[in-house]
């Protein structure tokens, strides 16, 4: 007995911290829904340093864009490039602002619409994994902002807030394969759930019979208790209506670019 | 004490790098997991015991900023951790392609673990067609940060710092493989 504990107790171990592992993962999915103090500890940790950062990679970008990619110059043309080059930074940084400044109205004039309280945020970091979507704002619980709460932009659904710290807030898109939203089709009202698919969402539980044509905008149902009702989710990509079955598969494109997400509105829903 | 700390800020690093840096040079949502090649080496070179806890921590502390399930990170990681540590009596951990072999597989294993918590244990569905489409550019993606990142560390110690010894870096060096 003492032998084969001896010759087995790395793999008896090992398997005992494996699973021990898996027991508090398990645990933990039962307060998935909550923000836990390491969590929260982790999120102020990371928050002001993704912030110092970004501000940082954003300069450093943005020398590099309007300053040093220009250098190679011929010596000839040096100071007309030089005037070239400030001229050419000043309107690439207007053009910016001018960007930036659109964005802003559009999230003005979709703001206006919202009977709901609203609150921009920045988006300062991405996921740090491949396998799920979600990005970190620079508001959180200072600011009013808690679980659950839908986050928007003016072209549509963004996601909604998974984890909430002081000062930060991570959200999960509604391209992530846990996240769900209760939908239906503008057109003909037919009711579904759209769910994260990586790139695109499905939209399930549509019946067979339901009229659905490539184009038809989703929008949310405002039945699952999380979004309100109305907000775009995209449109429908694909319709593959087999022969057999109760449902047809339907898949949707975000009407939201999530590759260039900068600004974001937080419905502070429970706040008028 | 002080490899730990070490470990622990290069974790840090890798976590930067993943969520701030890379997003911005690399198309859609796709980034080679440096985490998981840092997990992978210190499978190879650190006693199960410390390097258990140390990887079990850090995917704690990954969670905070990667994915919604709590413990999620800890367990897949843990999991890639022991099973490297179960093989490492078994193969030539001098040999620096191995590594470059681990990193695939370790990059198939932690998809198993994830489908597996993933689908076991929570109500996500649908995950695996998501992940099985990601997955060979995903491998390619580690594989090549794997080999860069190989590539660097030495020549980096080789430059600065050429009369010490890195933790396990000279086992990586090529001019000791035969």
């Amino acid at each position: 007995m003492w032998d084969w504990w001896r010759k087995n107790r790395p793999l008896v171990l090992g398997c005992v911290l494996l699973l021990t592992a898996l027991l508090w993962y398990s645990v933990s999915l039962k307060r998935q829904d909550e923000t836990s103090f390491f969590e929260n500890l982790v999120l102020r940790a990371t928050g002001p340093v993704q912030v110092g950062l970004n501000r940082l990679i954003g300069g450093a970008a943005d020398i590099w864009d309007h300053y040093l990619y220009l250098v190679d110059t011929v010596d000839d043309n040096q100071l007309l490039l030089e005037e070239n080059r400030r001229l050419n930074a000043e309107l690439v940084r207007s053009d910016e602002v001018r960007l930036e400044n659109q964005r802003l109205h559009l999230l003005l004039d979709f703001k206006e619409t919202q009977e709901i309280a609203t609150l921009p945020a920045r988006v300062i970091a991405e996921d740090a994994s491949s396998w799920f979507r979600t990005v970190t704002i620079d508001k959180g619980g200072e600011h009013g902002v808690t679980e659950g709460m839908p986050v928007v932009v003016a072209e549509g659904v963004v996601g909604r807030v998974v984890r909430s710290s002081p000062r930060f807030s991570r959200v999960l898109l509604v391209t992530d394969a846990s996240s769900a939203v209760a939908s239906l089709l503008q057109g003909n009202r037919a009711r579904g759930v759209c769910r994260g698919q990586g790139e695109l969402l499905v939209f399930d539980f549509v019946l067979r019979q339901e009229d659905v044509n490539v184009g038809d905008r989703v929008v949310t149902s405002g039945m699952g208790g999380v979004f309100p009702k109305g907000l775009v989710i995209g449109e429908v990509n694909t319709v593959d209506r087999q022969e057999f079955g109760l449902f047809q598969v339907v898949s949707v494109r975000s009407a939201v670019d999530f590759s260039h997400l900068e600004e974001v509105l937080v419905l502070l829903r429970g706040r008028q | 004490m002080n490899r730990t700390l070490f470990y622990l800020v290069l974790a840090g690093v890798a976590v930067i790098l993943q969520t701030l840096l890379l997003p911005l040079v690399m198309p859609g949502h796709y980034k080679p997991d440096l985490i998981l090649i840092l997990v992978v080496y210190l499978g190879l070179h650190e006693d199960p015991w410390r390097g258990g806890l140390l990887v079990y921590l850090m995917g704690c502390c990954f969670d905070g900023v990667a994915g919604t399930f709590p413990g999620l990170s800890g367990f897949f990681l843990l999991g890639l951790f022991l099973a490297v540590r179960g093989i490492v009596t078994r193969v030539n951990t001098e040999s620096s392609p191995l590594l470059l072999l681990l990193v695939f597989a370790g990059t198939v294993l932690q998809v198993f673990l994830i489908a597996f918590a993933l689908d076991f244990f929570s109500r996500t569905a649908g995950l695996w067609p998501q992940i099985l489409r990601q997955l060979p550019l995903q491998l390619l993606l580690n594989i090549l940060a794997a080999f860069v990142l190989l590539r660097l560390t030495v020549r980096l110690q080789r430059i600065f710092i050429p009369r010490r010894d890195l933790p396990g870096l000279r086992k990586l060096d090529s001019r000791y493989e035969s």
